[in-house]
Parts: C-alpha cells; sequence; structure tokens
C-alpha cells in the first residue's frame, strides 16, 4: 500500500514537473532561425484598441494606443475614454522608458507585468530554440532569460494563433490573437495563470459617422 | 517686383492680424463673465452631440471619437460615447456610473478624482460660475468668431496630468462650444459640442445606470 502511495506521489510529482504546453505536440528540426511576430511591425499604422481589463475582480477600461516609432522601437500608451493619459511608455530594443504614468499604476508589480505583457506582444523577432507540430499548428519555441515563450501559428494561414509565456514547469501568460485580418489582430487576450489578470484588447477603428 | 513683395507681405500680415487672438480688456472681462451667467442661470438642461479628438504627438492621425453629452441643472452630467466604441459616464454627486459596453460599474481606476475635477469644471462653465475660482490663473482672449478662455492650474498634483485647460465660448450666445484638456507634454484632448439643444426636458433616468 505505502509502496504504491509512494509511486502514485512520485508520478504525480513527475507529471505536475512536465510543461503542458508541449504535451501533445511532436517535437520536429527547427527549419528557421527566427521566428517573426508582424501584428504591430507597421511603421504607417497606429493601433488603437479599446481595452478591458479585470484585475482582482476589479473592472476597468481604456484605450490602449501602440505605435511602431522605428524598427526595434514601439510606443504603447494608455488613455482613460476621456483621452487623460494613464501609462506611456517605450520599448526600444528589450529596453523600456517610462515617459508618463499616474501613482495608481506606478506599482513595480503592475509596471513589471504590463512591460513583460507589452514585449510578449510587440517585439519582433524572436530566437527559435525548438520546433513542434501536432494536426493544426506549428510551434516556435523561443527562450527569454529564465522563461520561454511559445509561439502557435496556424499550419493552413500561417496567422500567429497564440503566444504561451512559460517558465520550464508552468504557463504564466496565454496571449490569444482573433479576428485576425492580414496582419491586423483585430482582438487579443492577454491572460495571466499567475495571478488574477486579463486584458482584452479590441481594435477602434475610425469613427465613421462625420457631424454636419 | 520688390514693390509686389511688399503688397503680398502686407496682405499676408493684414491676414494675420484679423485672424489673431486679442486679450480682454478688464471691462470686457467684466461684461463675458455676465453674459456668461445671464445665459447659464436660464439654462436648465443642455443636450449636445460632440466630436472629441485626443492627439498624441507620435500618432499619424488623432483618434476622433463620436457622442452625446447631457447636462441637467444642478449637477447632472452624462457623456455618452457611441462611435467608434460604446461607452458611458455619469457623474452623479460623488459617484460616477460608468457603462462599458453593456458591463456596468461605478468604480473606476484610480484618477476618478481627475474626473471629478474635470466634470466639476464643465459643470461650472455651463453654470458660469468658475470665474471666481482660485485654483486657476484666468485669461481671457477674442476673436471676431469667439472667447477663449485659458485656465492654467495652479495645482501642482493636478498639474502631471494636465497643464491647461481651455474653453471656447460662442460670441453670439456665450455658450461653451469646444473643452480642451492640454497635458505637460502638449499632447491634448479636444471636445467640439455641435448641435446643441438647450432647455429641453430631460428625464432623471437618463442619469442612472
Amino acid at each position: 500500500m505505502r509502496f504504491l502511495l509512494i509511486k502514485a506521489l512520485i508520478i504525480a510529482s513527475l507529471t505536475s514537473c512536465t510543461l503542458s504546453t508541449t504535451k501533445h505536440l511532436t517535437a520536429i528540426t527547427p527549419d528557421v532561425i527566427n521566428y517573426h511576430n508582424g501584428y504591430f511591425s507597421d511603421l504607417e499604422k497606429d493601433y488603437i484598441y479599446k481595452a478591458n481589463i479585470e484585475a482582482y475582480g476589479h473592472h476597468f477600461g481604456g484605450l490602449m494606443i501602440i505605435k511602431k516609432i522605428k524598427n526595434n522601437h514601439h510606443r504603447v500608451v494608455f488613455t482613460t475614454e476621456f483621452g487623460s493619459k494613464m501609462l506611456d511608455i517605450e520599448l526600444i530594443d528589450h529596453n523600456f522608458k517610462t515617459n508618463f504614468i499616474v501613482d495608481e499604476l506606478n506599482k513595480k508589480m503592475i509596471l513589471n507585468t504590463l512591460k513583460n505583457d507589452f514585449r510578449l506582444i510587440l517585439q519582433e523577432v524572436h530566437n527559435v530554440e525548438k520546433m513542434y507540430k501536432n494536426k493544426n499548428f506549428i510551434v516556435y519555441q523561443s527562450k527569454t532569460d529564465k522563461r520561454y515563450n511559445f509561439f502557435f501559428v496556424n499550419d493552413c494561414s500561417r496567422q500567429l494563433d497564440s503566444i504561451v509565456h512559460a517558465s520550464k514547469t508552468k504557463e504564466k501568460v496565454m496571449v490569444s490573437f482573433k479576428n485576425v485580418e492580414g496582419q491586423l489582430a483585430k482582438e487579443l487576450s492577454i491572460e495571466h495563470k499567475n495571478i488574477k489578470l486579463t486584458i482584452d484588447l479590441k481594435y477602434v477603428g475610425k469613427a465613421d459617422k462625420t457631424l454636419p | 517686383m520688390i514693390k509686389y513683395f511688399y503688397i503680398v507681405f502686407l496682405v499676408v500680415s493684414i491676414g494675420a492680424v484679423t485672424a489673431q487672438e486679442t486679450a480682454l480688456s478688464k471691462a470686457e472681462i467684466v461684461a463675458f463673465k455676465e453674459n456668461v451667467k445671464v445665459v447659464s442661470t436660464k439654462t436648465k438642461t443642455i443636450e449636445s452631440s460632440f466630436t472629441q479628438y485626443k492627439h498624441l504627438e507620435f500618432l499619424s492621425d488623432d483618434i476622433k471619437t463620436l457622442g452625446k453629452m447631457m447636462y441637467k441643472s444642478p449637477n447632472l452630467v452624462k457623456w455618452t460615447y457611441t462611435d467608434p466604441f460604446k461607452y458611458s459616464v455619469i457623474f452623479k454627486k460623488d459617484k460616477i456610473l460608468i457603462n462599458n459596453e453593456g458591463k456596468k460599474s461605478d468604480v473606476n481606476i484610480g484618477s476618478s478624482e481627475l474626473f471629478k475635477k474635470l466634470n466639476q469644471l464643465i459643470v461650472n462653465s455651463i453654470s458660469g460660475n468658475m470665474f471666481n475660482n482660485n485654483e486657476f490663473e484666468i485669461s481671457y482672449h477674442k476673436t471676431d468668431g469667439y472667447y477663449r478662455v485659458n485656465f492654467l492650474f495652479k495645482d501642482k498634483d493636478i498639474n502631471t496630468y494636465i497643464k491647461q485647460f481651455v474653453l471656447k465660448f460662442n460670441k453670439k450666445n456665450y455658450r461653451v462650444f469646444e473643452v480642451k484638456m492640454i497635458e505637460p507634454s502638449d499632447d491634448y484632448t479636444q471636445i467640439i459640442f455641435d448641435d446643441q439643444k438647450v432647455n429641453q426636458p430631460i428625464k432623471d433616468e437618463v442619469f442612472t445606470n
């Protein structure tokens, strides 16, 4: 009986140590050096999203404004619907520059979480360390510090479907891209697995009615 | 040839002068304030369409949003954004009621104090009792078509969010037709009111979430 219990515990601990992301994937030999995420890569485009944020039971919204300034340089501004600026940061290469932040958001944990999320969706080129596949997806794995990013690319459409940001054993953040038109993801969902935070972004087109 | 240049220069200069704004004299300021007050005391409700432009220097285009503003004396205000997204906010006593694409709440991210202050400013500008406010350094200007009143915040805390508040008043009816909030970075939010309907009945239920 004791032997069975120990065996069960060993199996359970071994299973929990395996990253679920790659569970049903088959490893293949990488045929590319880099993976390129092109969703925020158009220099001409203003990427304006309506943001809905659920954080620890609180709901709030605003506008998430993203612009590629030049290569390896993006600017992100979060405003209220009224237009009041809450956050204004720039991602230059791998580093962030904070131009403005309201006191309420200026907490190390919040800011670092947001920065990591933005880096995940904005960084265009990722070194491919491993590759996997299953019936529907080609998966590119890259390494960042002690974490890993998995890019799930639809095998038919070649569109990036989701990104999983994970440690060696646990998924931390899941980004899903929906309603994709060409290089534009009209809906994004950033879901945190270890904290109660979800950021939903919906692309805002231009106001089409003009006042007389 | 030189004569031609002089003429062109003269014409351009005259054009620039006529388009320029001039500061109001002390007597004009007194008269302007009085006129705003007379109009605002008669104003019980306002229903107005608006266009909001968010200007950020790094964007190719300003972000344009359309909506409707409703005011009921003495202090009920509802802003409804209709295009390109749906969002409404009601300022009611100390509460802010939000309807974010169907999701209703009465909480908002911390800067609600700032919202309250901005709303108070707009309510005050409609009710005409903001010109004696110690919170601002106020300057008055005029052009052929409108009066422009600049409100510079003295409060350093507010100053980190908004440097200046600019209201434009129609010269014919002394009503606000444009609100501009300028940030320290010179990015701004501009709201232009259009099709204002004054003193049409508005039910109190409009100001519930």
